[in-house]
Order: structure tokens, then sequence, then C-alpha cells
């Protein structure tokens, strides 16, 4: 059948040709020959073209998916380190304006607890001063007061020109004293 | 054109603003381009009408070798290179698929995604889609490639042969397998079986009649659409094939009028000076967008007539 369609289209060949026919004429070994071009070349970019180019792209995506998910990934963890970061540098100020708070109040503490401890010594300071310039005092009075009664027991033997006894003595020596008035030399030693 | 480019070069003016520099070099272009049309008419002038010379033999297939109804013609020598090229550049670039794709690798993804996601993806569910991909992307391919090797003076007008050194060498020419009906033909002939096939497979043989006609209609209207809608079914089978094989065709003959077969039949050969710069830019414009859109459009009607088929409502 073929065959007799290529007789037949030959036959026609020189009326076709001059008319320019053969630009819309058929031709049935050509439809055949495209069919089969055709197919091959369907047969062979589907075997060896289509599903590489087609797995390649996938593999792109693939990657380029994994690629975003792991760039969430990392931010999210950087954000996260981040947070944590700032909680602890959060802490740590906060630890730190305890430590320099304490220390502070230690600071203030130390400071009025010398302050109670050098009043208190200095009070100490005078109260001895004051005991001492007491007993200083005292022990200068007893001294007047012996320079006093040996003087009057000199003067008296002299007076009397007898020696007294010591009971004479002892009285003079009171009597002498009574008369004279120490309070302000002892107070006066006192207010020093 | 040699004679064009070399009058572009400018003759040394003093720094020139670079718009009236280019004004300039237009006007010169012109002038030469119009100048140069006078003088050739004025050397050659009009040889007479030539009645010998018929455009459309450009497009005659001869059969180089006989095989009976298998004779090989500058048809299916196109038909193989245009095979040829696209399975070897998709496979070449397929086999060498990186991670971090170059230029041409790029533009082929762009190609890939523009199938899957566009023309296939976009008129058929997934499963469809899945299905016919190979087929929906090989018709884009292969008509893409044949569109463009047509583009490619080849000599094959054996016709005319020019004689270097005592061989007789066909003459370049521009031809395509595309420009042939046969071929869009049978292409459309395989989407008209396939998107039959799917309908029927969808819906069963009756299924696939009745959904012809849209929901609601009765009597002898629905009688009246049934027929309206198998007629137009089988439109599409010539809508399909006269669209590309006209557009590619027509796309020849007016480069070939422009480069200088309107010269040849009025016999004026300044005619061919004057037409060569329209030949280029529709060469430009045929090359730079029919070729892709015509297998782009017929890449997508196939998807749009699959997925119609299947759809509940036609």
């Amino acid at each position: 059948m073929l065959a007799s369609l290529a007789n037949l289209s030959a036959s026609h060949a020189h009326v076709i040709a001059s008319s320019g026919g053969f630009l819309i004429e058929p031709g049935i070994g050509l439809m055949i020959w495209t069919l089969l071009v055709f197919g091959a070349t369907m047969f062979l970019l589907s075997k060896l073209a289509f599903p590489r180019i087609s797995e390649a792209l996938g593999r792109r995506q693939a990657a380029i998916e994994d690629s975003i998910d792991t760039a969430e990934r990392t931010r999210a963890e950087a954000d996260e380190i981040l947070s944590e970061y700032r909680e602890r540098l959060k802490e740590a100020r906060e630890q730190s304006d305890e430590i320099v708070q304490r220390a502070r109040q230690a600071a203030e503490v130390h400071d009025r607890e010398a302050k109670e401890r050098g009043q208190e010594t200095l009070a100490e300071a005078a109260k001895r001063a004051e005991r001492d310039i007491e007993a200083a005092t005292e022990r200068a009075l007893q001294d007047i007061r012996k320079e006093i009664a040996e003087l009057t027991i000199m003067a008296t033997e002299k007076v009397t020109r007898k020696t007294l006894t010591d009971e004479d003595q002892r009285r003079l020596v009171e009597e002498a004293l009574s008369e004279l008035d120490f309070s302000g030399i002892s107070s006066g030693a006192q207010q020093n | 054109m040699s004679a064009v480019s070399s009058s572009s070069a400018p003759a040394g003016a003093p720094a020139p603003a670079p718009s009236s520099n280019l004004k300039r070099t237009l006007l010169i272009m012109a002038g030469v381009w119009i100048g140069g049309m006078i003088v050739l008419f004025v050397i050659f002038g009009s040889g007479g009408r030539n009645s010998t010379y018929q455009p459309q033999n450009e497009f005659k297939l001869d059969n180089w070798v006989h095989l009976g109804v298998f004779s090989i013609n500058k048809a299916v020598l196109y038909l193989l290179l245009a095979a040829i090229a696209t399975c070897a550049s998709m496979i070449y670039i397929a086999k060498r698929m990186q991670s971090r794709p170059n230029k041409v690798q790029t533009a082929v993804e762009m190609l890939y995604q523009l199938m899957r996601d566009n023309i296939t993806g976009g008129n058929l569910d997934e499963k469809m889609a899945k299905r016919w991909f190979p087929f929906i992307a090989t018709l884009f391919l292969f008509i893409m490639f044949s569109n463009l090797v047509g583009y490619i003076p080849l000599p094959t007008n054996t016709e005319h042969k020019i004689d270097v050194l005592g061989l007789h060498i066909p003459s370049f020419s521009l031809y395509a397998a595309t420009a042939n009906l046969s071929i869009p033909l049978v292409l459309a002939l395989l989407v008209f079986i396939s998107y039959t096939f799917e309908g029927i497979r969808a819906k069963g043989p009756i299924g696939y009649l009745k959904g012809l006609v849209p929901g609601g209609v009765t009597g002898g209207m629905a009688v009246f659409i049934f027929g309206l809608e198998l007629l137009s079914n089988f439109m599409r089978l010539m809508s399909l094939s006269i669209r590309l094989f006209a557009n590619i065709l027509a796309g020849h003959l007016i480069i070939l009028f422009m480069a200088g077969a309107l010269a040849v039949i009025l016999g004026v050969s300044a005619l061919a000076w004057f037409t060569i710069p329209f030949g280029i830019l529709l060469f430009a414009f045929e090359v730079g967008l029919v070729a892709a859109l015509q297998a782009f459009i017929f890449a997508t009607l196939t998807a749009i007539y699959l997925g119609g088929a299947v759809a509940e409502d036609h």
C-alpha cells in the first residue's frame, strides 16, 4: 500500500511542482520518517536526558531546602546562644552589682566599727589619763601632807622646845591638815 | 552589506555627543543604502521579469537516495539533523549536570522548568503531567530544534549547484523540516490520538463522546453541538499542523524574498540591495522569536488538549 502511494505521488510530481502544490501535499514516506525520528528522539530523551536533568534539579532543590533548613536551624541556635549569653551577662551584671553593694556595705560597717573603736579607745585613753592624773594628784597631795606634817612637827618642836610624842604629832598633823583646803588642787587635777 | 558596515565608521569628528554621533552614523548608513540602490539601478537597470525562477521550488523535495516510500530527501535530512541536534545537545547537557551550573546549563534548566512547570504542570494534574511530560517536552524541543536548524544555511539545494574546482556542490539554502506539511501533520496526529486515547481511558468511549456536549444542552441542540465539537476536534488537527507549517514556511519564504528572490523574479538587481537589511531583520526575528514561540504554542496546545480530554466538564 505504501509503495502504491509512493508511485501515485511520483506520477503527480511534475504537475505539483509547477504549481507549488507539493508544499501542502503530505508525503506518506516523510510522515513515516517523522514518526520514526520523533519516536527515537522521544525514547532517547526519556531514557538519557530528562531523568538526569530532573534528578539534578531535584538534587539542587533538596540541597537548597537543606541549606535553608540548616541556615534556619543555625539562626535559631545562634538566637538561643545569644539569649543565653544575654541572660548570663545580666546575671553577671547583677552579681557584680551585688558584690559592689556588699563591698560598699562591708566598707561602711568596717568604717563605722573603726570609728566606734576609735572613739572607745579615745574614751578609754581619756579615762586612763584621768585616772593617772588623779593618782598623781593624790600622790602629790600625800607628799604635801607629809611635808606639811613634818614642817608642823618641826615648827611645834621649835616653839615648844620639846619633843612631841607620837600621839601629839598625829593630833597636830590632823589639825593642821584639816585647816588646809586641797579641794582646789584635787578638782583642778580632776578637770585636767 | 560589507559596504554598509564599513561606511558606518565615523569620519574622525572632534568628540561629538554620543547621540549626535549615532544619528550621523545612521544617516550615513541610510545614505549609502539608498545611494547604493540608485547606483546599482543606473548601472544594471532592469533585466525584465524572470518567469523561469520559481521560488517555491526551493522547498521541492527531490529524492536523493531512492528507497521506495522511505526515499531520503531534504526533509528527511533536516528531520534527522533536528533529531540529532535535539538529542545531542540535551543528552550532552544532561550528562554534565553540575550543582553549580554554567550559562548553558542554566538555559537548559530554564527550558526544562518551562516545559515541566508551565507547559505541562500548568495544564495537567500531577499524574497526567508526569505521564505526558516526555511526550510534550520532546514535542517542544524537537519542533524548536527543527525550526532553528532550518535557519542554518546548508548546501542542500540540489537544483542549483555551484562549481568549486570542478566539484558540483549544491548551493546553500535555508530549509526546515517543519516547513513541510507532512511533519507537523504527523505530530498533530500524534497529539490527536494521544488526547483522544486519554479521554476515552478516563471516561470510556461513550462518556468521552458525551463529554463533547456541554452539560445542560439537550435535544436537537445537543446533536448540533456534538457535530460541531466533533468537527472542532478534527480542526485541531488542521490548526495545529497548519499553524506550525505555515509560520515556518512563510518565515522562510519572506527571508528568501528579502535575500534576493524578489530581485531575481522582477529582474531588478538593485532591489536586492534594498531588501537585504529587511532580510537580516526578519531572519533575526524568526530565529529569536518565531522558532521557539511556535514550538511553545504547539506544546502548550497539546497539554491543553490533553487536560481538556480528561477534565470533568468539557
